[in-house]
C-alpha cells in the first residue's frame, strides 16, 4: 500500500474510534480532494454520518474542500507531525472550499493529537 | 494540474458585496466629515476620488498576490514568503489590529447616532449592548447570513448615493470653482480619505471560495468605484448642507442630518437604520475574520496555544472575547474622550503602510518565485508599483502626523509605534521563550479527547 495511502487509512481509523468526532463529524458530508503536488498523485477522503473513509484516485463528481501540497507536507499533516496550520500559514498547504470546512478539518486533527 | 470543480463556490456579486461591505464602516461618515475639514472646502469628493484612484493602483497589487498565494491568511501568507517569518508576525499583528481600530470607531459612531435618536438612554450603554449582543451571538455560532452581508453593502451605498442626489439636486446650484478649491492641507485630506476605502482588500481571505482566480480583482475594483461615488455624492451633499467646513467638525451625526436634509424625519430614521445594519455587519464581520486569524497563529504557536481553543460550536471563543474586549476598550476610550480622529489617523496611516508594503511583496516574490503561476499581474511592473509604493509611504506619513487632537502632538504616530514596538518586542523576545518552553512540556488539553501520536 502507498505511504500516503496508509496515513490516511491511520488518520480515518483514529477519527471512526473517537466518540466525540463521530457525534460532531454527524451531520458533515463531504468529499475531500487531496493532492500531492509534487507527485500528481490524487487522493480523496470522505465523511458521512460520523464516519470517514479514504483512498488513492481522484473520485468522480465535485469535491467540497481540495487540499493541495507536497507529499511529504501531506503525510505529515495526516500523521500528526504537523498542524495543518504551519504549512498552510506558510504558504505550503493550498486550499480551494469552505472556509468552514477548513475549520473541520482542523479541528479534527486538534482533536485526535491536540495542540 | 487541473483543478477539481468545487460542489459550492461563491459568486463574482459576494466578491464585490464583501470588499464594499468591510470598508464600509459607519466610521467612514465621520472620515468624510474629516476630510472636509482638511481639504478646506467643497473639494472634499475629489480627495475621495484620488484617494479611491490610488487605491486602485494597490488593488492591482493585491490581485498579483492573491493569484499567486489564494488563501485565507493572506497577508501571513504573503509577508512570509516575501519577508521572513518575524517581519510577517509583526506586520499581520499590526494589519489585524486595524480591524480593532474600526471597530471600536463603528462603536463609537453607533453610540453617538442612538444617543442622537433615543436622548433617554446614554450612548454609551448602546455601545456595551450591541458589541455584547454581537459577542454572544457569534459565540453561539449565529452568522450573519451570507444573502444578509451581501445585501447590507449594497443597501448602504445605494441609500447613501439617492439621499446625497435629492439633498445636491434640492438645494442651491453651487458655484463650479468651489469643488476644486484645494487648501493647503488637500494632500492630508486624500490621505485621510485612504481611510474609506480601508478593507477593501479584507476580500482576500475568501480567495479559496471562488472558482474563478478574477473574480477577486473584478470584485475589489467594483467595489471601489462604488464606494468612490458613494462616498463622493456624501462630501458634495455635506458641503450643501455644512456650506462652511468649520461647522462640520462638532458634528458626530453627519449621515442622519443629510437624510433629515433629504427626506426629513423618514431619512433621520432611514439614515438610522443604515448605520446600525452597516456597524452590525462590521462588527460580525470583523470579529469573525480577526479570531479566526487569532486563532490561526495561535495554531501555529505564534500566540498562546490557549487562544485556539474552541468552544463546543466551534467558534474560537477566547480569541473572541478577547478581541471584543479589546474593542470596547478602546470604544469606552474612545467615547471618553471624543478622539475618535486617533483611530481614523491610525488606521489610515497603518493601511497606507500595508499598501505600500504590497509593493515590496511583489518585487520579492517575482524574484524569489519567478516560475509560480501568476494568474494576475501588476499594472506595468515594476515601474507602477513603485510609484504606488513611494505614494503610500507619503499618504502614511501624511496620516500619521496629522494634528487633529489639540496640541500638536502626532498622537496617531506615537500610538501606531507603539503599537508595533509591542508587537515586534513580543515577536523578537517573548515568542522564543514561548515557543521553547511549548517545545518542552507535553500539551495539556482538558476540552478534547487525545490520543497518543501516531
Amino acid at each position: 500500500m502507498d505511504a500516503l495511502e496508509k496515513v490516511l487509512e491511520g488518520f480515518v481509523e483514529r477519527c471512526n474510534k473517537n466518540p466525540r468526532l463521530i457525534a460532531m463529524n454527524r451531520d458533515w458530508t463531504r468529499e475531500v480532494a487531496i493532492r500531492a503536488t509534487d507527485t500528481g498523485e490524487a487522493f480523496w477522503i470522505r465523511s458521512a454520518a460520523g464516519q470517514l473513509s479514504a483512498g488513492k484516485g481522484t473520485a468522480t463528481g465535485p469535491a467540497d474542500l481540495e487540499i493541495r501540497a507536497d507529499r511529504d507536507v501531506l503525510e505529515a499533516i495526516f500523521s500528526g507531525q504537523m498542524a495543518p496550520t504551519e504549512p498552510y500559514n506558510q504558504g505550503d498547504l493550498l486550499v480551494r472550499g469552505s472556509q468552514d470546512d477548513l475549520l473541520r478539518l482542523d479541528v479534527i486533527t486538534l482533536m485526535i493529537w491536540g495542540e | 494540474m487541473a483543478e477539481r470543480t468545487l460542489t459550492k463556490v461563491l459568486p463574482l456579486r459576494t466578491a464585490v458585496s464583501t470588499s464594499a461591505g468591510l470598508a464600509s464602516a459607519a466610521v467612514n461618515f465621520l472620515a468624510t466629515v474629516d476630510v472636509a475639514i482638511y481639504v478646506g472646502g467643497r473639494s472634499a469628493w475629489l480627495a475621495i476620488l484620488v484617494a479611491g484612484a490610488l487605491i486602485m493602483l494597490t488593488a492591482s497589487n493585491f490581485s498579483e498576490l492573491n493569484g499567486l498565494f489564494p488563501s485565507a491568511a493572506a497577508i501571513r501568507v504573503w509577508t512570509r514568503r516575501g519577508l521572513n517569518d518575524q517581519l510577517s508576525l509583526v506586520s499581520s499583528l499590526v494589519y489585524a489590529t486595524t480591524v480593532v481600530f474600526v471597530i471600536a470607531a463603528d462603536a463609537f459612531v453607533l453610540g453617538h447616532v442612538f444617543q442622537a435618536a433615543v436622548p433617554a438612554v446614554p450612548g454609551i450603554v448602546w455601545v456595551v449592548v450591541i458589541l455584547g449582543v454581537t459577542a454572544v451571538f457569534n459565540l453561539r455560532g449565529v452568522r450573519v447570513a451570507g444573502l444578509v452581508q451581501d445585501t447590507n453593502a449594497f443597501f448602504l451605498l445605494g441609500t447613501l448615493a439617492v439621499i446625497s442626489i435629492i439633498v445636491i439636486a434640492s438645494g442651491p446650484a453651487m458655484p463650479v470653482g468651489s469643488l476644486f478649491q484645494m487648501g493647503p492641507r488637500w494632500f492630508q485630506g486624500v490621505a485621510l480619505g485612504v481611510f474609506i476605502f480601508v478593507g477593501f482588500e479584507w476580500v482576500s481571505p475568501l480567495a479559496e471560495e471562488f472558482q474563478d482566480a478574477r473574480a477577486i480583482p473584478r470584485g475589489m475594483y467594483m467595489a471601489l468605484g462604488l464606494i468612490a461615488v458613494a462616498f463622493g455624492l456624501f462630501a458634495l451633499a455635506l458641503a450643501d448642507v455644512f456650506p462652511h467646513p468649520a461647522s462640520l467638525s462638532s458634528s458626530l451625526i453627519p449621515q442622519l442630518l443629510v437624510g433629515e436634509r433629504a427626506l426629513g424625519p423618514l431619512g433621520f430614521w432611514w439614515m438610522a437604520v443604515v448605520t446600525l445594519t452597516t456597524a452590525m455587519t462590521t462588527f460580525n464581520g470583523g470579529l469573525v475574520s480577526a479570531s479566526r486569524f487569532v486563532y490561526a497563529l495561535a495554531r501555529e504557536r505564534s500566540l498562546p496555544p490557549s487562544w485556539a481553543r474552541l468552544n463546543a460550536r466551534l467558534v474560537p471563543a477566547r480569541a473572541l472575547l478577547g478581541l471584543t474586549a479589546l474593542a470596547l476598550v478602546l470604544a469606552l476610550a474612545v467615547y471618553a474622550t471624543r478622539q475618535y480622529t486617533l483611530l481614523i489617523d491610525a488606521g489610515a496611516g497603518v493601511e497606507s503602510l500595508m499598501y505600500a508594503l504590497t509593493t515590496i511583496l511583489i518585487i520579492r516574490l517575482r524574484r524569489r518565485e519567478p516560475n509560480r503561476p501568476r494568474p494576475y499581474r501588476a499594472f506595468w511592473y515594476p515601474v507602477l508599483p513603485v510609484t504606488v509604493g513611494l505614494v503610500f509611504v507619503g499618504l502614511a506619513a501624511g496620516a500619521l502626523t496629522t494634528t487633529a487632537i489639540p496640541g500638536g502632538v502626532p498622537w496617531a504616530l506615537i500610538f501606531v509605534l507603539g503599537l508595533t514596538a509591542v508587537a515586534t518586542g513580543y515577536v523578537m523576545f517573548g515568542l522564543p521563550r514561548k515557543r521553547r518552553e511549548a517545545r518542552k512540556r507535553e500539551p495539556t488539553l482538558s476540552h478534547v479527547n487525545r490520543a497518543p501520536k501516531a
